[in-house]
């Protein structure tokens, strides 16, 4: 499974761990329900189908960025022109701290509800709950490589686009009418971010992004042992490997690519006793970590929240690879089967792409970037949300295409072997 | 006379609790580290009929563990941390726990409260608080630069196996030192008379009465703290962070955190419960052999 920036499952901060060991509790004590709810899938898992074409574990056709996929519609959406339901909660299923509490309040209040925003550990953990019965949300964060997930299991419903005029508005082309969900049968977009390599460059005196292959700077970060770090996250971390020897297939399912990516980092225990962690956003800042792979959001927030005063934006710099070699992600939002105000969660959905909303949620709260036309890296420097040397840390509408890379479903064969590829690495050698 | 069936009762509550809490929660693991996955949510489908257990993911498990299996370093460096971590702990925590129970008079109460202060605030604080100290110029660096054993600061966090053992120690003490203070404050002090009155040397009747009389103290507090350290995922996570530190837990945490093999890490906390087990049924023996040798002891 692919993770998410906001899940952070190598390191705990104080707040992740508080997170986390709530969710354990929850975990522990709803693990017969949630088993209960899961025993009762009856779909049996097949990986091809009749044509040979790879199926996930919903058994939907895999989408990748050249392979539109478009889903099957298990229900009708809802009739257009209905008024929005008032009154009583409307509930927001979301990572922790990944919407602005004033933006969902305004919703809130102009249409008479009161907004409750339910967290969850990770978006798998989420779709676990949201399958168990134990959380009964209207709206919820979505990732493409889940979709399938949620839509095969009809834990979200399809949607009426009549009531979301933003999408076509105010979103980037490119993400209006997806390749992972074709006519935006169940999502609209939220955030994008890339992945890439933060330094500081203070510390750090190789010029990173004029390397040959910058991924390389991991492989002779000697003078850097035990300040290089590497992203928590199975599929990340491989994926670099991959890169690093050019192998531009990200969602690549061949044992024998993915074990010599492992061999590859293994080597990294010897030269620069490599870490690995989520907290690249505050340790980078802080000077914690001089080098480190990072998400584009990252060094956004970083320089926002944790740059301590004193310390010059130029000390910190971000590369991301050209189109076609970085992997790039973006998050959206869906509306669950569960909701009673079905209308009120498509306003929803509209409400987080106006363009005042996208922007206030991205610059006052999130420093997570929402792929609307009104936010370009040009505009953000020049509002000094971002400071000049971190511009490309910026996505564009030209980061996507079909020519673009993005971690997506795989397999459930496939899951395993990134998986226990991942353990390997993490099992960290000899003693 | 109270009735019988009244002391009998009063366990029920604790019984009770272990059947909710323990019994019910392990079985449900087994049913999971035993059971299949579904295909749609990739969430795991226990088996809860004993007699249709999938064993596949537990041979698994055993075959990664063994010699030449991905996981066999990271069991071994498990093993080794918590040995260590246990002798540090047992180096330090007895000699305080015997100061504690034999010399510190008046003092004893506000002792046993200071080693009791931590553990009101939560294990995960005072890791990040270490995090704090151990930084390059936290005040661990300031002081040993001060008193000049360090030339220049060292690298705590840099990802290193003693950074780990010393932050187990540091977490895991207070569990040992207090069941070794309960044992040392009930052995009776004539045993003690009565061996230095026959000849005995403090070094000798140390190590001929006391210590082997502490020895369910011992036992108790190594059990108490060996068992969650085995489990332990965080404690490496937050002062380390590196591969080459990782612990068992880490796997199982791995396995658990939302990926497609959740059965793998119920099958792992399985093979650790038996590994633990195995422990604690040493202990309960040595426990039972101690006191029938103090029994034995009592009638002559």
């Amino acid at each position: 499974m692919t993770h998410h920036p906001k899940e952070r499952p190598g390191y705990l901060s104080r707040r992740d761990f508080l997170a986390r060991a709530a969710g354990a509790t929850v975990a522990v004590s709803g693990a017969g329900s949630l088993l209960a709810a899961c025993s009762s899938s009856t779909t049996v898992a097949q990986e091809t189908s009749t044509t040979g074409e790879l199926l996930g574990p919903g058994g939907l056709p895999l989408a990748r960025p050249d392979k539109r996929v478009t889903l099957p519609l298990w229900e009708d959406p809802i009739a257009s022109g209905l008024e929005p339901e008032t009154g009583g909660t409307f509930t927001v299923f979301n990572y922790p701290d990944y919407f602005y509490k004033k933006l969902l309040k305004e919703f809130g209040e102009k249409y008479g509800v009161d907004v409750q925003y339910t967290a969850f550990d990770n978006i798998s953990s989420g779709i676990k709950r949201l399958a168990s019965g134990a959380v009964q949300p209207d709206v919820m964060e979505m990732t493409p490589d889940n979709l399938d997930l949620a839509v095969a299991g009809k834990l979200i419903k399809p949607l009426n686009l009549d009531y979301i005029p933003n999408l076509q508005k105010n979103v980037w082309p490119e993400l209006v009418d997806p390749f992972y969900d074709g006519g935006s049968h169940y999502t609209v977009p939220y955030t994008c971010y890339a992945t890439g390599i933060a330094w500081r460059t203070d510390h750090v005196t190789e010029d990173i992004a004029a390397m040959p292959q910058p991924w390389d700077i991991f492989w002779q970060a000697k003078a850097y042992k035990g300040k290089t770090a590497l992203l928590s996250e199975p599929r990340e971390t491989i994926a670099m490997a991959l890169l690093r020897k050019g192998h531009t297939d990200i969602n690549t399912e061949d044992p024998a690519l993915i074990n010599q990516a492992v061999a590859d980092l293994k080597e990294l225990y010897d030269i620069c006793n490599i870490k690995v962690g989520d907290v690249q956003y505050q340790a980078v800042p802080e000077g914690t970590s001089w080098l480190n792979q990072a998400w584009s959001g990252d060094m956004i927030a970083g320089y926002i929240y944790y740059l301590p005063k004193g310390t010059p934006a130029t000390a910190l710099a971000y590369w991301k690879a050209d189109k076609g070699k970085v992997p790039i992600q973006n998050d959206c939002f869906s509306i669950c089967s569960t909701t009673k105000k079905p209308v009120l969660s498509h306003l929803f959905l509209n409400y987080l792409l106006d363009n005042g909303v996208a922007y206030s949620n991205f610059v006052n709260f999130n420093g997570y970037q929402p792929p609307i036309n009104e936010v370009d890296p040009e505009s953000l420097v020049k509002d000094g949300v971002v400071p000049e040397n971190l511009e490309n840390s910026v996505l564009t509408k030209d980061d996507f295409g079909p020519d673009s890379l993005q971690e997506m479903t795989l397999t459930a064969t496939g899951q395993q072997l990134w998986e226990d590829g991942y353990s390997d690495f993490l099992a960290g050698g000899g003693s | 006379m109270y009735p019988r069936w009244l002391w009998r009762g009063l366990a029920l509550p604790g019984i009770a609790w272990l059947i909710v809490l323990f019994v019910v929660p392990f079985y449900a693991v087994l049913g999971v580290a035993f059971g299949t996955v579904d295909p749609i949510l990739l969430q795991p489908v226990p088996i809860w009929n004993p007699l249709e257990w999938n064993v596949g993911w537990l041979q698994e498990v055993l075959n990664r563990l063994a010699p030449g299996g991905i996981w066999f370093d990271v069991g071994t460096r498990t093993i080794v941390y918590v040995a260590l971590s246990l002798a540090l702990c047992l180096l330090i925590g007895y000699p305080v726990a015997y100061y504690t129970a034999r010399h510190a008079g008046r003092w004893k109460g506000l002792i046993l409260i200071l080693i009791i202060l931590p553990l009101w605030i939560s294990y995960m604080m005072r890791m990040l608080a270490w995090v704090n100290l151990l930084q390059a110029d936290g005040y661990i660096n300031r002081f040993l630069l001060f008193t000049h054993v360090l030339s220049q600061p060292r690298d705590w966090l840099g990802g290193s196996s003693s950074t780990v053992i010393f932050a187990l120690v540091y977490g895991y003490i207070p569990y040992l030192i207090l069941p070794l203070f309960a044992s040392l404050d009930r052995i009776d002090r004539s045993h003690l008379e009565a061996a230095r009155d026959l000849g005995a040397s403090p070094f000798s009747a140390f190590r001929t009465v006391t210590l082997p009389l502490s020895k369910t103290g011992i036992l108790g507090g190594a059990v108490l703290i060996t068992l969650p350290m085995f489990g332990d995922y965080y404690t490496p996570n937050i002062v380390s962070m590196s591969p080459k530190t990782s612990m068992i837990g880490n796997q199982i945490d791995l396995y658990f955190h939302g990926g497609p093999q959740p059965t793998i890490g119920a099958a792992l906390t399985v093979v650790l419960a038996v590994f633990l087990t195995i422990l604690m049924l040493y202990y309960i023996w040595s426990i039972h052999r101690a006191q029938r040798d103090v029994g034995t002891v009592g009638a002559l």
